[in-house]
């Protein structure tokens, strides 16, 4: 790729040592991109103290409190961990449609049908039928449920042509009203008081812990489930042949492959990672369904899977990086009395800093069009 | 008569609605869709409340939810436009920096209330039976959207400025041999689409709920979004589009008010639902009616 011709010359000292590409301009060009993500936090970072001591609160403070509540805290740092797995299985559920050039913006309402659906999986199950079967009823079920809620808005780009993202994004508040829905009436427990609930999960159901820690096995889930997504997307057939429809699909469909099907069952694989991490949330973390469960989770995966340009690993860490911020919000709240939500403004000015300055440029993507 | 009160519910409760879809037309036509509508709608919600609430002026305070709503629909324009970033990415982004601002913002102004932009019932047209009740007992604002949205669709479809829009949205080459840059008219259609969505946010909390409370808006901007998108980009469509979701949102209170049982979830449902049915019915269609750019985006979004 040589920047000679680039009609935008980024900094000079590139187009210099851009004739060859060398292995010293691989470097540099690596440390250049790094130099960029560093910044771009930074600014999002010094933007987020200027906005917190305009309401009065002092961000240095703000900042160390944050991170000596958040991070030197086992607790939180269980917290952090726990929600990561949620939002990375959501997260996951953008990866892998991304590759068929396809936006899921539903995670946050896969990950909810699959919790309503493990729930109600738990509420017919659970006192009669031995843990493990409830425990894998409830995971089947869940899935089944997130992958229903991704594929109706596969089915509805294949056959009438809607765009997924709108879709995936109207049917989050059908499945946050069913959620409502169900435990406001006909899930509600009547022995519970005040916020509407369901009836708590039995013992024998629980996801099993690690002990004197509340991380459960479905962490470990969630490792396995990005290890077999990975193995997929980089190591199989299914996997290249998905990346070439999002290369080009008109290609793809000429070359003979699948397109529509291919799409569909990248969503419906999506949707059912999510719908495990809703399952995962309810038997492992909270045992019962209430109004504010796994709030802004999905939205978060989302954002994860951009910030980490849809790759695997980097997702993994970037979920971390956004649950931390959001468990860094329930600090913010106790120590420096700003709202929790507080905590989106951060992650909203990393992700235009990063989405904005790192990564590749429209100029750059306009040769590629031209030469295509 | 619960029909009268369905259809002015809808009427009232659709204009913020239309508003923004309004925007978003304007903003879709040059060939940027904004997910961060929803986000330009809080933070119009708030800006507006804020602003009325210290000045006392509820115009003043819809002009200060316009500059804030294209405020930040600028820094969208500025990823996308600008930076060539994924819209829906780019849309998500913003609703998040919207919600987390908003919540920084406007914590202290959650449990107050002002007394602006009242329904005033126009003299003789509001005695008008059925019709006087529907159309002529709103708010100021309200009035003002009756006039919007044909002035949207005489902008777009009868003014050079329409037509650039228009062009930006449909064959950008054109307009650079002309000599004009399509980026800056993006960026304008971008901050014409923040503004109407800014306004949209603050009738909703200047006229309609007279209040602010956090995430005020749970997803009427969205709705916008698609709205549009089935309204196949033509105004007058958006407009009879944001009543039917009005009318939608209507039905739980009106029907709470009869005392009739219904589960309210299942009606707060209804809008979303009926959404996406418009959508898998109309989408053939509205594919072909897409602007060319805006085509790109929809049907094959490149990482």
């Amino acid at each position: 790729m040589s920047t000679t011709t680039d009609p935008v010359v980024v900094p000079p000292v590139v187009s210099e040592s851009g004739a060859p590409s060398s292995d010293a301009g691989g470097t540099r060009r690596r440390l250049v991109a790094l130099a960029r993500w560093v910044g771009a936090i930074v600014i999002a970072v010094v933007v987020f103290g200027v906005l917190v001591a305009t309401r009065g609160a002092n961000p240095f403070s703000v900042f160390s409190d944050a991170i000596s509540s958040t991070l030197f805290n086992a607790t939180s740092v269980q917290e952090i961990v726990i929600k990561a797995g949620p939002m990375a299985l959501a997260a996951l559920a953008v990866v892998i449609p991304a590759r068929a050039g396809l936006v899921n913006v539903g995670g946050e309402g896969q990950l909810l049908v699959g919790a309503v659906a493990a729930g109600g999986t738990a509420l017919l199950l659970d006192r009669s039928a031995p843990g493990v079967v409830v425990m894998i009823a409830m995971g089947v079920a869940g899935a089944l449920a997130g992958a229903v809620w991704a594929g109706l808005a596969g089915l509805l780009r294949l056959t009438a042509g809607v765009n997924e993202a709108v879709t995936t994004l109207l049917l989050n508040y059908v499945a946050l009203d069913l959620l409502l829905f169900l435990i406001y009436q006909p899930w509600r427990d009547t022995a519970g008081s005040g916020q509407p609930t369901t009836r708590p999960l039995a013992d024998g159901a629980k996801l099993p812990v690690l002990t004197g820690t509340s991380i459960h096995v479905g962490i470990g889930l969630v490792l396995l489930a990005a290890l077999a997504t990975w193995v997929l997307l980089n190591r199989t057939v299914w996997g290249f042949t998905l990346s070439t429809i999002g290369g080009n699909p008109e290609a793809a469909r000429r070359a003979g492959i699948p397109v529509p099907r291919m799409m569909l069952t990248s969503l419906l694989y999506g949707g059912g990672l999510a719908g495990i991490g809703g399952m995962i949330h309810f038997a492992g973390v909270e045992y019962q369904l209430r109004p504010g469960i796994l709030v802004m989770i999905g939205y978060s995966g989302f954002l994860a899977s951009w910030l980490g340009r849809h790759r695997v690993l980097p997702v993994l860490i970037a979920s971390l990086v956004l649950s931390a911020l959001i468990v860094s919000g329930d600090s913010l709240q106790l120590d420096s009395d700003l709202p929790a939500a507080t905590a989106n403004v951060l992650t909203g000015l990393v992700l235009v800093a990063v989405l904005g300055w790192t990564g590749s440029r429209p100029w750059i993507r306009n040769r590629k069009k031209a030469t295509s | 008569m619960i029909l009268v009160d369905i259809l002015a519910g809808g009427v009232r409760g659709g204009t913020s609605i239309m508003y923004a879809a309004l925007g978003e037309t304007v903003s879709e036509r040059a060939g940027v869709i904004n997910l961060g509508t929803e986000g330009c709608m809080l933070t119009g919600a708030l800006t507006g409340f804020a602003v009325t609430f210290q000045t006392g002026n509820p115009w003043i305070g819809v002009l200060a939810a316009a500059l804030a709503g294209a405020a930040l629909a600028l820094v969208h324009g500025v990823l996308v436009v600008g930076r060539g970033v994924n819209q829906f990415a780019s849309g998500l982004t913003i609703f998040f920096l919207a919600l987390g601002l908003t919540s920084l913002y406007g914590d202290s102004f959650v449990g107050t209330s002002i007394h602006a932009l009242d329904p005033i019932q126009i003299p003789l047209l509001g005695d008008i039976p059925f019709v006087g009740p529907i159309l002529f007992r709103q708010d100021a604002l309200t009035y003002l959207s009756y006039v919007t949205a044909p002035l949207m669709w005489w902008l777009l479809f009868r003014t050079r400025a329409g037509l650039l829009v228009r062009t930006a949205g449909e064959r950008v080459d054109v307009l650079t041999v002309h000599g004009y840059r399509p980026e800056t008219i993006r960026y304008a259609a971008v901050g014409i689409g923040g503004a109407l969505a800014g306004v949209g946010g603050a009738h909703l909390s200047i006229a309609y709920a007279q209040s602010w409370f956090e995430n005020m808006i749970v997803g009427r901007g969205f709705i916008a979004v698609a709205l549009v998108v089935f309204a196949c980009w033509q105004p007058l469509r958006v407009m009879a589009g944001a009543y039917l979701f009005g009318a939608c949102l209507a039905l739980s209170p009106v029907l709470q008010a009869q005392g009739l049982g219904i589960n309210q979830f299942a009606l707060d449902a209804l809008p979303f639902v009926v959404t996406l049915l418009a959508l898998a019915v109309f989408g053939r269609r509205t594919l072909l009616a897409a602007p060319e750019e805006l085509k790109r985006v929809l049907d094959r979004t490149s990482a």
